[in-house]
């Protein structure tokens, strides 16, 4: 029988929390902007520990910023502290002390330090083995500057630090890190029962000490037989670390060269080669949190069940007095007390919800095709509930992510799978990797992009500093002072990176996506947009772009026109032209349009869609506008676009998708589109010259041998003409018969019944001049008919072409 | 706050060449502690000295230890000098122990005063959880008991008074037309005297007589309340037990009269009233519900009673439910900068209050004591932190010894029909007339109050649109519309701006409107809501042959 799924899965999830210290009264910054929350800043850097991934450092998960500038913090929290841990013995101990510097060293590659190191914040798990825990809190809170508590147990902290309010180096760890282990070595609390005012007075005695400060702490606490038994090289470890002088206080690195490690090392360099292939298939602490929230876990309802976040009412925290300049007085406010407090959740609710499936679901085979077929069942049976209901359900995600995560790793041999797979939907977790696979990004990334130089000022700086605090600041993420300095880094690597381009403002709504999702990978970031910006924008951000812009716009006009007449007649009759309200649309790529959630679900199709994708969003979006704007005037319309309403997004997406299969790939032909090899003999007329787009004669024929029955051509040449050969099926309607001017579809006689009646048929115009192909083009758009379109190069381009197909019609 | 420290290092990197014997040497001077990418760092180098790829390895090496070694002894450097310091003494050890304990004692649970709940606290969890159960009733019934009791008493106390005064009054009257027959000038002064007299022992007398009753009501009801709870608790009644309404006091039915001129005030002027549902912000939009209405400000206080004056009503439910919740409703008024209750719209704001007993929060008189005390302390913090501001205005406004314009100060209310906290805003008589832009001070203190307003869970905010409470002549259309369209626009300003950290929790806004206004001008300054804020499409359902369910 196999196990199921979650069965001996003892990691936990810890949770705590803290307040950052609000702003005092009404401040700026130097961009004469409101100063972000604390809270916020504090969120935006906390984002790198996500990243840390060590052995012995518990993972952070989570960072959630709530209300009244509360910080919860989510992490792994397995096993139990060392404060509850008695009598060790001295491998133990040994051991405790190797793997926590370990960890510390990690953390000094990273450049973290600890500074709030504790017997409370080291866990030691199942098997024995040390889990940093909260070593991100000094990091996290910018040094303790934005926080109003200390950081850092008195009686573990380094005596300097109490001198001065400079910034700690790495050393001041290995100072903690000694006064543990001198307690275990001791087997019991040094100074036990001490007043808080006396211990520091303690602490900073030993700034007076001429003797070694571990003898002198065994005198004090009489237990100088115990350290007398205490081997010398431990002795000497200890005293390694409890040096007065930083100078002459071992880092964590050094500390590790030291005898009693020798053999440690040892062991693990040689278990680190024999475990490279086992426990492959451990999921993530990540991806069980996010499954585990999605199966009903709310760490905040845990902190609330533990009394941790109290709630007060808030009618009874309201200040008595708010002056003008914004300070309060009579304030009650008793909040903001640090409670290092954590509390430990267990995944019971992740392990109930996903109790039935069995452990090996964690790791499916893949058929040759990258293929599971398990999946497919899955999906099919899905595909028919909204995206919304798909991405809160837990198993589905599940399924979901175990596939991803195999195709991920294997990318780009998988390319063609992930492609296939995001047709279907993408789960969340993996949305910045799968981007990144849709857009072809591969190769040393990060090398290119260190390469680039982000520092040097340009002339462009400026307008970027003036537009990031703009940009999508409703999110926490983007608004903190990291998501700034990311953002500004990126934007300043494309400029530099793209010398013949320029920043167009916009540029910081375009790069936002792909900084959230990757926010702690700004070089899949930058690959991102560097490889989305050719493929959706090509030649957009040109110092010069307008003849680029007016070229997609007035596509965008012949889209209109071509899907939906009606809409296009009444913008035509007052005049209201794309120009006007679709420039932003196009040039952010609808980013400037919608705030985050929306934009991901957007791209989510436009990216697997061609540089033609975009207009048919465009069309969408005017869709859901369309009973407004056909009841409004000009100064309505432009009213409309200045603040657009709230939009359906999964509608639009739908809606987009459906009109781009009806849409044949000629129609959206531009010149300035980056992938050139449909649209290489193509010649359009000036953009603008022409109401009505055009077909390619390879388009028709497809359509002709596909689907027959979507396609009504219209035969302008004369009759003779007509009976000597056409298509067969087709309606003649010579253009001088035609009376332009009478925009009736019923002047042209029953037999152009079928034209009135179309529904979602194409309208193809064949005739001998481009003119009077689009004159008539023109002409039946005005009286209402749906899909017009006329045939690049005409009955020309059919004789040469397919000339089988003209047959005499007599 | 002070710049980061940090020292400026020289680095220096030392490469061979191929084709030469020379050495070049580069020197480079690095930040230390080096915030940002060495790589990246590396990169800059190598281009920037066009530098030949091979050296690319162990340039980086070498700035890597460089950095690290430097960072070290920059680091061992600061904390040594601290430490030589304070082993000779120049550092204070002792206060710096002080410093610290006090950091640690205000700032941690670990150390600091273990604080239990408050009382305050305690009963407003009591309440909360006792209104929120089938305790209600009985609560609200009680409630309005207390309530008319204290009414009657103060309508007698009001009755007796008037009976005075007008004996007074006669007896004057009287007295001054005699004043050549019997009375002297000496005995009229006498006499008002004795006027003066009895009338302060008589409003002694009720005063006294109604806080007496207050306070054993006070009393009598925080204790009923929390016995309520716990028998609650141990007996998981589904029924309350019986109300605490000892028959201490006899009821009178039918004795409310005081509220008819009131509604006969009311009925003058039609009740204007019409409602939005917008969405502000650019990209992420915020719904709000925006109303904008006739009225008279102290209509959200006062509690109307109901024919028969026996049963509470309906708008006290809702007030007592919101109380201690996260959705409380918030009222502005315009206010002098006399926090007192001798003049103007606080006084009446303060009879109204005191028609019944404040159960909660202290009586209003303390309340506004209380901030009379801070505005002490407000002064002194101004005074202290402008000195330097040279501008007249501020000049002016910081020497001043009472509130400014657009200082607000704050009440709290249990007993009032629709309210539980009142921003009072300091505004000045030349706001009634003349033409203000949006930096002006009332603005700018509607700004706080909003501020307060999200980040104390204030979800119904009501705001004198025009900050005016009564229209008076000169007060034109064109003035009106102005006015309102600058108050429109500023408030959909401030809640984009709260909104942008993410936290906008306001999801109610009330316009109130001066009763009288004419309803041709009500109707322009309904009209301009929804073209400055943006209006939600309505849903359209469209007749089509196969059935659409309504998407958000």
């Amino acid at each position: 029988m196999c196990p199921t799924l979650l069965e001996n899965e003892d990691r936990c999830l810890g949770g705590m929390t803290f307040f950052a210290q609000s702003h005092p009264i009404e401040l700026c910054g130097s961009n004469g902007l409101p100063l972000t929350p604390n809270s916020i800043t504090i969120y935006g850097r906390s984002q790198f520990l996500k990243t840390i991934n060590h052995p012995n450092l518990s993972t952070y998960l989570d960072i959630i910023r709530s209300k009244h500038e509360r910080t919860i913090v989510v992490a792994e929290y397995s096993g139990e502290s060392l404060t509850n841990k008695k009598n060790l013995s001295l491998d133990s101990i040994v051991k405790i002390a190797y793997q926590s510097l370990l960890a510390l060293q990690h953390m000094n590659d990273v450049g973290l330090v600890h500074r709030h190191l504790s017997p409370d914040n080291i866990l030691i798990t199942k098997e024995g083995n040390v889990q940093l825990y909260n070593y991100g809190l000094y990091y996290m809170t910018n040094g303790g500057k934005n926080v109003s508590f200390p950081i850092g147990y008195p009686k573990y902290t380094a005596p300097e630090v109490f001198l001065g309010t400079k910034v700690s180096g790495i050393k001041v760890d290995s100072w903690s890190l000694g006064i543990i282990i001198a307690e275990c070595l001791l087997n019991q609390p040094i100074w036990p029962g001490v007043k808080l005012a006396q211990c520091l007075r303690k602490v900073l005695s030993l700034l007076h000490s001429e003797t070694m400060i571990f003898e002198r702490l065994a005198r004090e606490n009489n237990c100088y037989d115990t350290y007398q038994a205490v081997p010398q090289e431990l002795r000497d470890l200890v005293d390694s670390c409890l040096q007065i002088y930083p100078s002459k206080r071992k880092t964590p690195a050094e500390l590790l060269q030291l005898p009693p490690f020798a053999e440690l090392l040892k062991k693990d360099a040689k278990e680190r080669e024999e475990n490279l292939y086992k426990n492959v298939i451990v999921r993530k602490m990540d991806e069980l949190y996010y499954l585990w929230q999605l199966a009903g876990g709310d760490i905040t309802m845990e902190l609330k069940k533990q009394g941790m976040v109290r709630s007060r009412p808030p009618i009874l925290s309201i200040p008595n007095l708010i002056i003008l300049i914004g300070q309060m007085f009579g304030r009650r406010d008793t909040a903001g007390l640090l409670d290092l407090r954590v509390v430990k959740v267990p995944l019971d609710t992740l392990r109930q919800r996903l109790s039935h499936i069995p452990y090996t679901a964690n790791y499916p085979r893949l058929t040759s095709q990258m293929h599971v077929q398990a999946q497919d069942d899955l999906t099919d049976a899905a595909s028919q509930l909204p995206l919304i209901i798909r991405e809160r359900d837990t198993e589905y995600q599940f399924y979901r992510i175990v596939l991803y995560d195999r195709l991920l790793q294997i990318y780009p041999i998988t390319r063609e799978a992930i492609i296939r797979e995001a047709h279907k939907d993408i789960p969340p977790p993996v949305r910045g990797a799968v981007w990144a696979a849709l857009l072809g990004i591969k190769g040393d990334i990060q090398k290119r992009y260190d390469m680039i130089d982000k520092e040097t000022p340009t002339h462009t700086d400026r307008q970027i500093e003036v537009d990031i605090p703009r940009c999508h600041q409703y999110s926490e993420l983007l608004s903190s002072g990291a998501g700034h300095e990311r953002l500004q880094r990126l934007l300043k690597a494309w400029v530099r990176d793209n010398p013949y381009y320029v920043y167009w403002q916009g540029l910081d709504s375009l790069t936002a996506p792909f900084l959230y999702l990757n926010f702690n990978d700004e070089a899949r970031a930058f690959a991102c947009l560097s490889a989305f910006i050719p493929k959706y924008l090509h030649k957009f951000f040109l110092k010069d772009n307008s003849a680029v812009i007016q070229e997609y716009l007035s596509k965008f006009s012949q889209i209109i026109a071509f899907h939906d007449p009606q809409l296009a007649n009444h913008l035509k009759s007052i005049s209201f032209v794309p120009e006007l309200f679709a420039i932003p649309w196009f040039l952010t790529m609808f980013s400037h349009v919608f705030p985050l959630h929306k934009i991901l679900h957007l791209w989510d199709k436009l990216l697997l869609g061609d540089s033609s994708f975009p207009l048919l969003v465009g069309l969408a979006i005017l869709k859901q506008l369309r009973d407004s704007l056909l009841t409004s005037d000009f100064n309505e319309c432009i009213l409309l676009f200045s603040d657009l309403p709230e939009v359906d997004i999964e509608l639009c997406v739908k809606d987009s998708m459906a009109m781009y299969q009806k849409t044949p790939g000629s129609i959206t032909y531009r010149r300035h589109q980056f992938d050139q090899s449909k649209a290489m003999h193509w010649t359009e007329p000036e953009p603008g010259t022409e109401r009505m787009p055009r077909i390619s004669i390879d388009d028709l024929l497809n359509l002709l041998e596909n689907t027959p029955d979507q396609v009504i051509i219209v035969d302008i040449r004369n009759n003779i003409q007509f009976e000597r050969g056409a298509v067969r099926g087709s309606i003649n309607i010579p253009f001088t018969s035609v009376q332009l001017s009478q925009t009736d579809i019923n002047t042209l006689g029953p037999h152009a019944q079928p034209l009135a009646d179309n529904k979602d048929s194409i309208v193809v115009i064949i005739g001998p001049h481009d003119q009077n192909n689009a004159l008539f083009a023109d002409f039946l758009v005005s009286c209402g008919v749906m899909g017009v379109c006329s045939l690049q190069g005409g009955i020309y381009a059919l004789r040469s072409k397919a000339a089988r197909i003209l047959v005499p019609t007599r | 706050m002070a710049e980061e420290s940090y020292v400026e290092k020289i680095f220096t990197f030392k490469f061979p060449t191929c084709t030469t014997n020379q050495e070049y040497t580069l020197e480079i001077p690095l930040k230390i502690p080096y915030r940002g990418s060495i790589k990246e760092l590396m990169h800059r180098i190598m281009t920037a000295f066009k530098l030949p790829c091979y050296v690319e390895t162990d340039l980086l090496k070498a700035l890597e230890q460089a950095v690290h070694e430097l960072t070290l002894q920059f680091h061992d450097e600061q904390a040594e000098k601290l430490i030589d310091a304070a082993r000779k003494g120049t550092l204070d050890i002792e206060d710096i122990i002080k410093n610290w304990e006090k950091i640690y004692k205000q700032k941690t649970v670990e150390y600091a005063e273990p604080v239990g709940t408050t009382d305050e606290e305690l009963f407003a969890a009591a309440y909360h959880k006792l209104v929120h159960s089938p305790s209600l009733e009985p609560i609200l019934q009680a409630e309005h008991e207390f309530g008319k009791a204290v009414t009657e008493v103060i309508q007698t106390r009001d009755k007796d008074i008037e009976r005075l005064t007008k004996q007074q009054t006669e007896e004057t009257h009287m007295a001054v037309e005699t004043l050549e027959s019997g009375s002297t000038e000496k005995s009229i002064n006498e006499m008002t005297a004795r006027h003066f007299e009895e009338q302060s022992l008589l409003q002694g007398h009720w005063g006294s007589r109604v806080d007496a009753l207050k306070l054993e009501q006070r009393r009598q009801y925080r204790n009923w309340i929390m016995r309520l709870l716990e028998e609650q608790q141990t007996n998981m009644l589904p029924t309350p037990v019986s109300s605490p309404m000892i028959p201490m006091l006899p009821m009178r039915p039918g004795f409310y009269t005081i509220n008819n001129n009131e509604d006969k005030n009311t009925a003058e002027f039609p009740q204007l009233e019409e409602s939005f549902t917008t969405h502000v912000g650019s990209q992420m939009k915020q719904m709000h519900n925006i109303r904008i209405l006739t009225g008279d400000v102290l209509d959200f206080c006062r509690t109307k009673p109901n024919n028969s004056g026996m049963d509470p009503t309906p708008q006290r439910l809702q007030t007592a439910l919101g109380l201690y919740s996260n959705d409380l409703c918030g009222l502005v008024v315009l206010s002098d900068n006399h926090v007192g209750s001798y003049s103007g719209i606080t006084k009446e704001l303060c009879s109204i209050c005191q028609l019944t007993t404040e159960f909660h929060f202290p009586p209003i008189d303390d309340q506004l004591e209380k901030i009379r005390e801070d505005v002490k302390e407000a002064v002194a913090w101004r005074q202290a932190h402008h000195r330097e501001g040279s501008d007249p205005q501020t000049k002016k406004s910081t020497t001043s010894k009472s509130l400014q314009t657009g200082d607000v100060f704050i009440t709290r209310h249990s007993n009032l029909a629709q309210v539980h906290v009142i921003f009072h805003m300091v505004v000045h008589d030349s706001l009634r007339s003349g033409d203000i832009n949006s930096r002006h001070p009332a603005i700018l203190g509607l700004r706080n109050i909003l501020k307060l307003a999200c980040s104390n869970d204030i979800t119904t905010l009501t705001i004198p649109v025009l900050l005016v409470h009564e229209m008076t002549e000169d007060m034109t259309v064109e003035w009106c519309t102005k006015r309102a369209e600058l108050v429109f626009k500023c408030v959909k300003g401030f809640i984009i701006e709260m909104a942008s950290w993410g936290r906008a929790e306001l999801k109610n806004l009330q316009f109130l409107v001066p009763k009288g206004m004419s309803e041709e001008v009500f109707g322009t300054l309904a009209t301009m809501l929804p073209s400055i804020f943006r209006v939600s499409k309505s849903l359209v359902f469209k007749a089509s042959s196969n059935p659409q369910t309504p998407k958000k």
